[in-house]
Parts: C-alpha cells; sequence; structure tokens
C-alpha cells in the first residue's frame, strides 16, 4: 500500500515536470520535411533579440560580421566572399561613389517592407545609424571614426557620408563601403519605442530583450529556450517579390538544439537529426567514407572547405627573449606544420605547401594581392630544427649552462604556450609548438585556462600580459569586404595597443611605424599594382619579424551537410550564379542557398 | 519541553551563525576568481570596435552596472540589499538575462530529475537491503557484490555505462536533452511521453547508484538489529516473525532517514554529473556553464540553494531528532 502510494508521487512529480516547463503552444513536433536543423552556430541559450546589441547571444539571428547573418535582420547589400562583391538586398542595384570618395549612395527597393508591413525607407537607415551614434552601441562606436554620417536623400536614397582628414579626404572609404554589407537596417518606428522603454539610457537600451522587435528578413523567433531555438518563416516577406528573390525560401522552420560540445553536436550530424552542421567534425571524411552516411562538405576532397581565416599563435613581446627575432622566427620555423594539420585539423586545412603563408586567406582571390615569389625567400615550411638551432647559435642564444636549454643575456629561454581549454584543435597545435621547443632547447610548456579567463587576460591591451601567456593562440579576420587589409591591420597594427579591451588583434603588443604607414595608407589607394606592391611589403615585414605565425588555415565557418532529408546545398562547382559560398545558407549571399534547398523524398 | 527549547534556540542560533558565513563565502569567493567578469560582457559588446575611447565608455558603463568599479564590502552591501528584494541581479554569461531566470528555467528540471530518482534509489535500496539481511543465503551472496559493486562505481562509469548500452548500442532511449529534438513543449502526451524517454538513462543512472549504497546500509543495520537482545526476547516469547520483522525494519531505519535528508539536502549539486553526460537541461549544466564563464552572480546564487538546501536539511533532521529520540532530549535536559 506504501509502495503504491510512492507511485502515484512518482507519477505526479513527472507530470509536474512535463507541465512546469511547458508553456502552450499550438505546434508540438516540428514537420521534419519542412524543417531545416543546425548545429555549431548556437552553443547556449537565447538571452534577447536586440540588434543593437551584442550580447543576445543570438547567433543563428544577430550576427553583424563582414558576411552579416540575414536571415532576420538585412543589410543593404550581401557579400559573397568566393568573388569578394556585393549584391543588392534592401538596396536597388550598385553604389556609387563620389568624385572624391567622401560619399556614398544607394537606393532602397520600393518593395522592401518591414514585418509590420510598412515600407522600408532611407529614413530608416538613417535612423538606425544616429541611434547606434546616439547610445554608443558597438556599431556606431566601432564606426564613429570613420563615418561622419548616414543621411536620407529622399524616401529611397541613402548617402553614408565618410569622416574626412585634414586634407578633406576620407579616412577610411574601405570601412565607409563595408559598412553597407556589415550593418543591418532596423525600424525607426521601433527604434522610438526601445527608446522610450529605455528612457535614454545606453546601457537599458543595449539590455533590452526586445522580443517585440520589427524585422524584415523571411525568419523570425518562434520558440526558445535553454535547450533550442526556432525561427519560423514569415509567408509575407518582402523578398519574394520579383525585384528580389522572386520566392519565400524552401524550409518553413529553421532550428537550433543547443549541444554540450562538438562530440554530442557530431552524434546528431550522423543520425540526421542535423542538416547543416557548422561545427569542427573531426575526421570529417569518415562520415561517408567509412561510415557510408549521405553526408558531405563544399569540397569533396581536403580541405573540404574553403580556408578564410587563420589561427595564429602570437608572441607576447614584453617576454624575456621574444623580443629577439631570433628566437621568435627559430621557434616559428621548427614547428610542424604538417602535424597539426593532420591532427589538429584532420586534413581541413590546405598545408602550407598548398598556400605559403602570408597574411592572406588561401581564396584565389586573396592570394593574387601579393607577389608570392617576392618574399619566398623569407619562407619556412617547418619542422626545420636545424634551422632554428643554427638561427639561434648565429645570434649566440646557446646553452651556456649545459642543463640543455638556451640561454640569453644568461636568463633561460622559459615559456608558457597557452590557448583556451576545450579548443581541442587549439589545444592539439599548442602541443606541436611546445614540442618545437623542445627540440631546439626552448623550455615550452603549455597551460590550458578557461576561455573566461582567457579573454580577459588576452585582451586586455593596456597592460603587458601576465606571465603564462608568453606563446597564444587567437584567430584572425576570415573573408570580408575590406579584407585583406582588416586581416593585416589586426595582425600588425600599433594602434590596438594600450586599449583596454582589444578584440582586434596585434594582442602580442608589436609596433612598426613602417608597418602602421602602409596599413594606414591602403584603403585610400585604387590603383591594382600598387597595392600588390604595398601587400607585398607588409607580408615582407610580417616574415622577416614573426610577431606572429599562422598554425593552420580554417574556414570561415564549417559547412557540413547531411542530405537525409533535404539535397541540393551549395558545393563547389554546382554551377549556381553567383556562386553560393559555403556559409551555412545564413551568412551574407550565401542565404540564397535557403532558395534553393530540395527535399529528398518531397 | 523546556529542555527541547534551549535544544531548538542553540540549533537555530547555529543555523542563522553558519548561514550568514555561508552567505558571506557565496558571494566572496566566486568574485576572487581569476579574469575579470565585466571584461567578458565587454568583450562581447566591444568585438570588431577598434576606437580606444569607444570601448573604454562601454566599459565604464557595465562596470556602473554589475558594481565592480567599488569596493569589495561596498558590492556587498549592494548586493545584500538587493537580494533582500528577490534581486539576484544579472547572470554574466548569459547577460541581460538574470540570475533568477537562468535559475527558474533549469532548477525544476534537476529537482523533477533528483527528487524522484533519490527516492525510488532509497525504496528500493532498503527493501532490497532489507530483504538481503532476512532471507540471507543466495539472494544476498548476490545482492551485496551487486551493492558494493553499484555503490562504488563513479556517478560518471554508471552514466557512460547506460548511456553506451541502452542509448548508442541498443538505441531504446535518447542519448541527450530533457525532451524530443524536433519538439516545442507543450501540454500534451506526446510531451509527456517524449519528457519520459528522455528521463530514462539519467534518472536509472541516478536510482542504480542510489540503490547500491542503501542496500548495503540498510543489509548492515537489519542484521544488528535482528541479532539484537530485543529480537531474541521476542522470538523467545512467540511473537510471530512478522511482526518482529516490523519492529527490526523501523529501528534498522533510523540512520536510514538520516541518510535521505541529506540526499535531498544534497541533490542538486548531485546533479552535476547525470545532467552534464545526458545533456540534461538542469542546473548542474548551468553550475557548469557558470562555472566556465566566471559568472560569479550565478555562481553565487547556485550555490547559495545548494548550501541552504544542506543547512535545512541538516537543521530540520536535527529538530526531528530532538523530538523523537529521547536521548538527545535528556541530555539537552541536563
Amino acid at each position: 500500500m506504501k509502495f503504491s502510494r510512492f507511485a502515484v508521487v512518482g507519477l505526479l512529480l513527472v507530470l509536474l515536470m512535463a507541465i512546469s516547463v511547458a508553456p502552450v503552444v499550438a505546434q508540438e513536433t516540428l514537420p521534419r520535411n519542412e524543417t531545416l536543423y543546425f548545429n555549431g552556430q548556437q552553443w547556449g541559450p537565447v538571452t534577447g533579440w536586440n540588434p543593437y546589441s551584442n550580447s543576445n547571444n543570438n547567433a543563428m539571428a544577430i550576427a553583424q560580421q563582414d558576411n552579416a547573418r540575414v536571415i532576420m535582420f538585412e543589410t543593404p547589400y550581401l557579400y559573397n566572399m568566393l568573388d569578394g562583391q556585393v549584391y543588392p538586398l534592401l538596396a536597388d542595384g550598385p553604389y556609387s561613389w563620389n568624385e572624391d570618395r567622401t560619399e556614398l549612395t544607394f537606393k532602397l527597393k520600393p518593395a522592401a517592407r518591414w514585418s509590420d508591413d510598412t515600407p522600408l525607407t532611407a529614413h530608416d537607415v538613417a535612423y538606425t545609424w544616429a541611434t547606434h551614434v546616439k547610445y554608443n552601441t558597438p556599431t556606431g562606436a566601432g564606426n564613429i571614426d570613420y563615418i561622419a554620417d548616414v543621411v536620407a536623400v529622399d524616401d529611397y536614397t541613402v548617402t553614408v557620408k565618410a569622416k574626412l582628414n585634414d586634407e578633406g579626404a576620407a579616412v577610411n572609404p574601405l570601412i565607409v563601403q563595408a559598412y553597407v554589407s556589415t550593418n543591418y537596417v532596423i525600424q525607426k518606428a521601433w527604434t522610438e519605442t526601445l527608446e522610450a522603454r529605455a528612457n535614454g539610457d545606453a546601457v537599458a537600451l543595449l539590455a533590452d530583450t526586445a522580443e517585440d522587435v520589427v524585422y524584415s528578413g523571411p525568419y523570425h523567433g518562434y520558440f526558445w529556450d535553454d535547450s533550442k531555438v526556432i525561427y519560423i518563416r514569415d509567408d509575407n516577406y518582402w523578398g519574394q517579390d520579383a525585384s528580389m528573390w522572386g520566392k519565400l525560401p524552401v524550409p518553413k522552420y529553421l532550428a537550433h538544439n543547443i549541444f554540450t560540445d562538438n562530440a554530442a553536436g557530431t552524434l546528431a550530424l550522423q543520425s540526421g537529426e542535423v542538416d547543416v552542421s557548422q561545427q569542427f567534425n573531426s575526421n570529417v571524411q569518415d562520415l561517408w567514407l567509412v561510415e557510408g552516411l549521405p553526408i558531405s562538405t563544399y569540397l569533396p576532397d581536403a580541405p573540404y572547405g574553403i580556408g578564410a581565416s587563420l589561427p595564429t599563435a602570437f608572441f607576447n613581446l614584453n617576454a624575456h627573449g621574444l623580443d629577439n627575432v631570433a628566437v621568435r622566427k627559430a621557434i616559428a620555423i621548427a614547428v610542424d606544420y604538417p602535424t597539426i594539420i593532420a591532427n589538429a585539423m584532420t586534413n581541413q586545412s590546405a598545408t602550407f605547401d598548398q598556400v605559403p603563408r602570408s597574411l592572406m586567406n588561401p581564396t584565389p582571390g586573396e592570394q593574387a594581392m601579393y607577389d608570392r615569389a617576392a618574399v619566398a625567400d623569407l619562407q619556412w615550411a617547418g619542422n626545420d630544427i636545424e634551422g632554428a638551432k643554427a638561427l639561434l647559435d648565429e645570434a649566440g642564444i646557446v646553452d651556456t649552462d649545459g642543463d640543455g636549454w638556451r640561454e640569453l643575456d644568461g636568463q633561460p629561454l622559459r615559456y608558457v604556450a597557452t590557448c583556451p581549454n576545450g579548443w581541442s584543435d587549439w589545444q592539439a597545435a599548442i602541443e606541436v609548438v611546445a614540442a618545437a621547443g623542445a627540440q631546439i632547447g626552448i623550455d615550452i610548456t603549455t597551460n590550458y585556462p578557461e576561455w573566461s579567463v582567457y579573454q580577459t587576460v588576452v585582451t586586455k591591451s593596456d597592460e603587458p600580459l601576465p606571465e603564462g601567456y608568453e606563446i597564444f593562440m587567437m584567430w584572425s579576420d576570415g573573408a570580408g569586404p575590406t579584407q585583406p587589409w582588416s586581416r593585416v591591420r589586426k595582425l600588425l597594427s600599433s594602434e590596438f595597443n594600450g586599449m583596454a579591451s582589444n578584440w582586434n588583434g596585434n594582442w602580442g603588443g608589436y609596433a612598426n611605424p613602417e608597418a602602421d604607414a602602409l596599413i594606414q595608407a591602403i584603403p585610400t589607394i585604387t590603383d591594382e599594382a600598387q597595392l600588390k606592391e604595398m601587400y607585398t611589403e607588409l607580408v615582407r615585414i610580417y616574415l622577416t619579424d614573426v610577431p606572429s605565425f599562422t598554425l593552420m588555415y580554417r574556414p570561415q565557418s564549417f559547412h557540413t551537410v547531411n542530405e537525409s532529408v533535404w539535397t541540393n546545398f551549395p558545393y563547389d562547382g554546382d554551377g549556381t550564379n553567383p556562386p553560393v559560398p559555403p556559409l551555412d545558407m545564413t551568412d551574407g549571399w550565401a542565404i540564397a542557398g535557403l532558395y534553393n534547398l530540395e527535399l529528398v523524398n518531397p | 519541553m523546556k529542555g527541547y527549547r534551549n535544544y531548538f534556540a542553540k540549533k537555530l542560533v547555529w543555523f542563522l551563525v553558519t548561514l550568514v558565513v555561508a552567505f558571506l563565502l557565496n558571494f566572496t569567493l566566486p568574485r576572487l576568481m581569476p579574469g575579470d567578469p565585466v571584461a567578458a560582457i565587454v568583450s562581447r559588446a566591444a568585438q570588431g570596435m577598434s576606437n580606444a575611447t569607444g570601448v573604454q565608455a562601454i566599459y565604464d558603463q557595465y562596470t556602473e552596472l554589475f558594481g565592480t568599479d567599488k569596493p569589495i564590502p561596498q558590492q556587498l552591501v549592494i548586493y545584500l540589499g538587493n537580494v533582500l528584494r528577490g534581486d539576484f541581479g544579472y547572470s554574466i554569461s548569459q547577460y541581460p538575462r538574470t540570475v533568477a531566470d537562468v535559475i527558474g528555467s533549469s532548477i525544476w528540471w534537476t529537482v523533477m530529475l533528483q527528487l524522484p530518482a533519490i527516492l525510488v534509489g532509497w525504496i528500493l535500496g532498503n527493501v532490497l537491503g532489507a530483504l538481503a539481511a532476512y532471507i540471507r543465503k543466495g539472494f544476498d551472496k548476490v545482492l551485496l557484490p551487486a551493492s558494493l559493486f553499484l555503490s562504488n562505481l563513479p556517478a560518471f562509469g554508471m552514466a557512460v555505462i547506460l548511456l553506451v548500452i541502452f542509448g548508442v548500442s541498443l538505441r531504446w532511449f535518447p542519448t541527450s536533452g530533457g525532451y524530443d529534438y524536433a519538439m516545442v513543449p507543450s501540454v500534451s502526451w506526446e510531451f509527456f511521453v517524449s519528457v519520459f524517454r528522455h528521463y530514462q538513462l539519467p534518472f536509472w543512472s541516478i536510482v542504480l547508484i542510489t540503490i547500491g549504497g542503501q542496500a548495503i546500509g540498510m543489509r548492515s543495520m537489519a542484521i544488528y538489529e535482528l541479532n539484537a537482545d530485543y529480537v531474541k526476547y521476542a522470538r523467545f516469547l512467540g511473537i510471530k516473525d512478522s511482526k518482529i520483522i516490523r519492529y527490526v525494519f523501523r529501528n534498522a531505519m533510523l540512520p536510514q532517514v538520516t541518510g535521505l535528508a541529506l540526499s535531498i539536502g544534497t541533490m542538486v549539486s548531485g546533479a552535476l554529473v547525470a545532467e552534464i553526460i545526458f545533456s540534461y537541461p538542469g542546473l548542474g549544466n548551468t553550475i557548469l556553464t557558470a562555472v566556465r564563464g566566471g559568472d560569479y552572480p550565478l555562481i553565487s546564487l547556485a550555490t547559495l540553494i545548494i548550501t541552504w538546501m544542506v543547512l535545512l536539511a541538516f537543521f530540520g533532521l536535527e529538530i526531528v531528532y530532538g523530538l523523537i529520540d529521547p536521548r538527545i532530549r535528556a541530555a539537552q535536559s541536563e
């Protein structure tokens, strides 16, 4: 009798659990044939829908980067990393510069409308910028040095006015033109509602979760909790107008379950619970070669994706000995890069034989922007232990006390190489760097702090990096409308040294006036031959001074697809024109892929 | 009864002192962790910004919001005032969600997983232990080693074994999550079944471990009691075995009840392993994320809840002991 009472209580508890976590909604199970599942983009609960803020952790909907994510909020133009061009989205036709390159003008499509069915006008574009400036949002603060104003010339014409230097020229026309493909247009009327709610307070405005936000894109939030986020198509989306896509995107729902780690995400991809995977799937080729699953990548063979960013080891130039270029270069040339690419990246990176190191990513467009032959004598293939030893011997950095480790000015060369804990591919890479040190008489140990600690230390450029951060890994820019200039800037420019929170680059504290001058000049140059010369010189400086060194190439996004339910995903040479890049059909021009999908079993 | 009042007052004072100390530690210790949590929020806000003045302005906005520009004692006073109003502040790793919201969305998953698991494990363990003591012979020979094995198996070991056998190999149950990947929570039979299926592996991973420990404890106590003089005397008087057994098990239960109260007190922290391995959306996962993210407002509240529950369990236990155990009352009266 007692046991049955317990059983009843137990059942009631379980029932209570079901009810307590269950808001009442109409739909219970998403129809598989109407839902496209993702992984690798959303790694924690969505915390908001505010396009002015960077703190929403709403990765599927809000990411204003080089290839802005445009499923919910839209930019005037879409960047295509494959051809380096921008294509109109909200904009009507290409933009134009005035003669002095100080003002950029574009028109908006008359068909463009907001989700509340009001027209999207130039006043929205201008008010978006004004709000960014007024409340010092990340977008405002990041662009205010380069953009003087965004004005509505008439209802459908927008002019972006560049900030001018003392000579009356635009400080940086590259950033001005990038603004129109990297930043969302947000509705003026909704912004005014938000401002009223925040009562003029910037922190309150950025902290607003904005669940009532008005948007112009094809999808919006449908359901989200701690374990998933689901977006539903807006069947009144303006983009089905003939002046844009002419139809709606194919999947009715976009869904992203939140996985604890890559292993859980890979398991879901294998079982067909995920259609598009933007995460690192180790030995991805085994999924089709060994397991025979209907899974594929953008390229059929290694490196399986288009390399775009350069995971890089930075030297802390304040550490003893690392201010000496011989020590830096010796470590860099001793590292076994093929092992890193084979093990850490499971061959999902081009090798440095295929793409010699420079400041460029492996895309043909960027590779053509410097003279590879002119810097060939400065290149290194890695694993050059004897060369590294000779370099150190020549610089007088030898083992003077016979303990097996080299000394400089009587002090041993002892370093910690570090990267965030749990970033397994980076950890594997940093272990190879440490192993290289042991072979050339430099004592390198490894350490893996949690990301929360790591990021606050590395990005605090107004103080020297503390001990334990002598060699450390961070990323570099991928592909975008300001590349390769922006990447070069972030790898070499001294302008970031001393920032309270430096999320740009050059974390080791490198400073070179010659490099700074070239970086400052490039955005104003339009002559291609001159640009190539300047980039080549910057690569020469980089390979000579070695303030940091690339360890591998990495795709902008991983793009692995399971074709159990959906097919006709973008792949290399699929015949689409312009080509759809491997960016999970959410970023920049890649969203065109959502309009091409087909069901395997309609 | 005067003795019991003294006993109660003493326990209450100790309870309150411990509560205050625990509160102070919960506030202070996470704030001594390395890394600047406000910088973590600023870092997200400032990604891509390349002008020092803009970043500094954003940094100042957030330090003011979180009060980290003030000395720790002043922060404590503000925090205390806020807590008394029920405001535990913002989560750093999930800003702008509040800490109460984050905990509120996960704690029920944990309670609903742990409470039934502890109760079922406790009941089954005690019944099996009692039977083993009473029946002995073959049953005990199987149960004792099995219980020893189960109770000594680390929680993650049990979880992984169940995951591999019933999740990956046999595919009887889902391997992760609280409900089906394609589902939207709703009040429906379909959703209930889905929750129930996802519940099985983490539930049994906790139950099996609990059974082992409880069965061993109950078996030992029951054997001790079965050999007590009063049992022999009762048998000598010809009292029925079933009646004797009832007394025996009632006496043997006392320490087991203590164990149950402590298990319930520590259940929130005990959920960690099962929740992480099965990606179960409970407080265990939330705590892990908070620690990884240096999210000290979230850590503070989560550990405070654990502390409160443990303290309440102990306090409740001592009060009940004082009432039911005359020896304690007698000792306090002296």
